[in-house]
């Protein structure tokens, strides 16, 4: 099937999602946890409608911009606000986006942080950060559809508060969990990581 | 750098990031086989390298009773070929064994079978595929035509229903648990057949609890229904096999009924199984000890394989006969002839075309007679007078610890080459410290036949050396004794340049060079050849070419319960830990577990009076050990199960001797044992 992206003419095959064809930024998006559509990073315009990439399939004919100016900006606010809410000193990659995308962070002034709580220590192998997560749910995936089907981690919260944990926040050891770590290695903020870094 | 896990047979590709000598972290690319995947062993678990256990210098005992003294390479190397050749001199090859090490690469499990047979003229030569998948090997074997898995690992994501049968895949090929249970979300079936309610129980969607040591009467009965029903493969069973008439014959004990029995499993579960194995296309059967580690483990391999047979299942995408191998080089162990009764690339010893192969590669004559196996050789010491052990602590791991410690120190000589101490350590006579897979360059073979590269990231600690370099010195002082030729090679890629050599057909298309990308399956002939996924599609690797039945029949435990010895203990393995422990305790692994814990069943437990934490013993006619006592319906009544990873407290102590007829597999799925409480 053929479609445009910025102007350039593509050819992919069926089913194929956008992501394939069009160059954006992720976050949430992983190849093995089948995460998609949280993060927003990714949007395009497909025929005039903001749609996002990772979770749109490609179709005859459509026409993509992928850097639009509406888009330039919606990016640089989300990225804006990530750096606000979320300790991101771990994710060089996403310091590196933010300033690609000309993103200033204090021009919001002071706003609530997500959430301040101490990482928590209570395995053997990694340690869990949530000052650092944003949410992106590459975890839970990774834990359970995407790979595991472990199903240790879940979304627990609302909003500023939402967070990834263990099913009524036990310690670790007390889940399902087989401490694989795949959930670190998707992990793309170091909210997840192993203690030996830590030394 | 990326390189291959060290632990299991899954083969996953790792990244490990080293800073100032610690293993800091390690991912995994998106390539096969794990493609991204790993589990706790291969992600938290590759700090051994940096134990205080490591072996730093070579040592050397200079006559029994005198301790082990720190020697040179020169000393050690020169004090043990003088050895073995005086041995050699005094009783001939029949009194020398060597053991290459399924944890070591391809090119040094072939450069020390060569060893063995070029210059010692041993054919006493084997691995502790012994003590795993020899009942699964000899089977396939004399059935097919070929010892491995029939399918690769993609063909999971093909399958439409997983007949796994005593395998604890969760804890023991975790990525490939993984991948078979997402299969399984999407829609594939999963039929468990197990007395343990494992992870792969909790997932299945039909789990026959059998009784330990019963699946060869439950398999036979699967056949025999299935023949009753018409719901076999008659097209199949005409082009491709033989021997199926004396076959059926033989099934005619195996009723629903009977199997109910016997089993303990409710006929119409059975006959479910049956009917949904044998009426799904892309039906996948895989197995792992609780099918082989019985003195009727090659009889029930066997099984398997006839039902397989006789559904068409073999030689089929997305099905077939999947053994999951244990080690990380186990079959390339087997590949490169680490076996006593072939050569690499399993032409046998005794046929004098494939000898006269290897004779004109070698330039040596070599040895017609069949080797003594692995559990063969321990026995037969000290007629037996020198071994030759390389990565492995036979004291934890073989049945019968106490037996096994007598024949050891009756054992005249005794080199052990390996990374750590461990149990076997004291009793050798000359200690050879080796590099361990991140200090070394080489190639292992994963359990789907992948050849795939390990990468040398650091230097080994002190005075170690690579196994390759250690049996290529050794051997290089024997050859000049002997007078007979000997080649040096300077890194491993050479060795495994004569791999190819040797087996064009297998290996001549597998280069350094393509594995630089990813693994290449065997057989591959051709650089330009991907390499065969599924095996035996138009014909078997026998004579024939047709696969063949075999009829067979259950036997009793060698050491049913009795009244004094009232459970059965089955040993095995646990997430966290690697066979002997020698390298998941001396890893970050040990934290999470710490120390032995068995099985008991709620009933037996309320009965005996045992709380869950307890601390017990467990006592059989060979010994006893203390464990703590966890009380979980995972195990079934009458039965304990104990893991073997404890050198403090083996399992081992308590398992016996007792051997399978045709493999000399160890019986560690059944002994008899009673539990006492501890004041």
């Amino acid at each position: 099937m053929r479609l445009r992206v910025d102007g350039q003419e593509v050819e992919t095959k069926e089913g194929a999602l956008l992501l394939e064809v069009a160059r954006v930024p992720t976050l949430c998006h992983h190849p093995q946890t089948e995460t998609r559509g949280l993060c927003r990073l990714c949007l395009v315009e497909a025929n005039g409608r903001l749609v996002p990439a990772c979770a749109t399939e490609a179709r005859e004919g459509l026409e993509v911009r992928t850097e639009t100016e509406e888009l330039r900006a919606l990016r640089k606010t989300l990225l804006e606000w990530l750096f606000l809410t979320t300790d991101l000193s771990l994710a060089p990659e996403l310091r590196t986006l933010l300033e690609e995308y000309g993103g200033e962070p204090e021009r919001w002034g002071e706003v609530p942080r997500r959430k301040g709580r101490e990482a928590l220590r209570d395995n053997p192998f990694f340690l869990r950060d949530y000052a650092r997560c944003v949410n992106c749910r590459r975890c839970v995936d990774a834990c359970g559809d995407g790979i595991m089907g472990v199903y240790a981690l879940a979304m627990e919260g609302r909003g500023l508060l939402a967070h990834p944990t263990t099913p009524l926040d036990r310690p670790l050891p007390e889940t399902p969990c087989v401490f694989c770590g795949n959930c670190v290695q998707v992990c793309p903020t170091g909210a997840l990581r192993p203690l030996s870094l830590e030394v | 750098m990326r390189t291959t896990c060290p632990y299991c047979g899954v083969g996953c590709q790792v990244e490990p990031e080293v800073r100032q000598g610690r293993v800091v972290r390690v991912l995994a690319p998106d390539i096969p086989p794990n493609h991204g995947a790993l589990c706790v062993k291969g992600r938290f678990g590759l700090d051994f390298p940096f134990s205080s256990k490591r072996l730093l210098y070579p040592m050397l005992r200079e006559r029994k009773g005198a301790p082990l003294r720190r020697a040179t390479w020169e000393e050690a190397l020169d004090f043990g070929a003088e050895r073995l050749l005086e041995v050699l001199k005094r009783r001939g090859p029949e009194a020398i064994a060597v053991f290459p090490s399924a944890k070591t690469t391809n090119e040094e499990v072939y450069l020390a079978q060569k060893l063995a047979r070029a210059l010692l003229g041993t054919n006493h030569v084997d691995h502790c595929s012994r003590l795993c998948h020899s009942s699964s090997t000899a089977a396939l074997s004399r059935s097919l035509g070929g010892a491995s898995m029939t399918n690769p690992l993609e063909d999971i994501g093909k399958t439409d229903l997983f007949l796994v049968v005593g395998s604890n895949t969760t804890e023991t090929h975790p990525v490939i648990a993984a991948m078979i249970k997402k299969r399984v979300r999407q829609g594939a079936r999963l039929i468990v057949v197990d007395p343990r309610y494992t992870g792969m129980a909790e997932a299945a969607t039909l789990w026959l609890r059998v009784r330990p040591g019963t699946d060869l009467f439950l398999l036979n009965a699967m056949a025999r229904y299935l023949l009753e029903e018409g719901l076999w493969d008659r097209a199949y069973v005409e082009a491709r096999t033989e021997g199926f008439a004396e076959w059926q014959a033989s099934l005619e004990p195996y009723t629903l009924e009977a199997a109910e029995e016997a089993t303990g499993v409710p006929r119409e579960r059975i006959a479910e199984a049956a009917r949904l194995y044998a009426t799904t296309p892309r039906a996948g059967a895989y197995w792992a000890m609780g099918v082989t580690q019985h003195t009727k483990g090659t009889a029930t391999a066997q099984a398997l394989v006839n039902l397989a047979l006789l559904t068409g299942k073999v030689g089929v995408e997305g099905a077939g006969l999947n053994p999951l191998r244990g080690q990380n080089n186990v079959q390339g162990a087997g590949d490169m002839g680490a076996l006593p009764d072939v050569l690499p690339g399993y032409g046998k010893v005794a046929e004098e075309g494939v000898r006269r192969h290897f004779e004109a590669l070698w330039g040596v004559p070599l040895n017609p007679t069949p080797g003594l196996r692995m559990t063969e050789v321990f026995e037969a010491i000290p007629q037996v007078e020198a071994i030759y052990l390389i990565g492995e602590d036979p004291v934890t791991s073989e049945p019968y610890q106490e037996h096994l410690k007598a024949k050891l120190r009756a054992l005249p000589f005794l080199i052990v080459q390996d990374i750590l101490e461990n149990e076997t350590t004291p009793f050798a006579d000359l200690v050879l410290p080796a590099a361990s897979f991140l200090e070394k360059d080489g190639t292992f073979t994963n359990t789907d036949r992948r050849v795939q590269r390990v990468r040398r990231v650091l230097d080994p600690p002190g005075e170690a050396r690579p196994d390759w370099w250690i049996t290529q010195e050794l051997g290089k002082r024997l050859a000049k004794a002997l007078g007979r030729p000997w080649r040096e090679y300077p890194h491993p890629e050479a060795i495994w340049e004569e791999v190819r050599q040797a087996l064009p057909g297998m290996m001549g298309g597998i280069t350094y060079r393509r594995l630089e990308a990813e693994g290449v399956r065997w057989p591959c002939p051709h650089e330009h050849y991907p390499g065969e996924a599924v095996l035996f599609r138009e014909r078997f690797n026998t004579p024939s070419g047709k696969a063949r039945f075999f009829p067979v029949h259950p036997t009793p435990p060698a050491e049913p319960p009795s009244e004094d010895y009232p459970f059965t203990l089955c040993t095995g393995r646990v997430l966290f830990h690697w066979h002997g422990g020698t390298l998941s305790r001396n890893s970050q692994l040990n934290a999470a577990y710490p120390e032995l814990k068995v099985e008991v069943n709620p009933l037996d437990a309320a009965r005996l009076g045992i709380a869950d934490g307890e601390p017990i013993e467990v006592v059989s006619r060979r010994g006893r050990i203390r464990a703590r006592a966890w009380v979980t319906d995972r195990t079934p009544e009458g039965v304990v199960y104990a893991p073997f990873h404890f050198a403090e407290a083996p399992a081992n102590r308590l398992t016996l001797d007792a051997l399978d007829p045709i493999s000399r597999i160890p019986e560690f799925k059944v002994s008899a044992v009673r539990l006492e409480k501890v004041d």
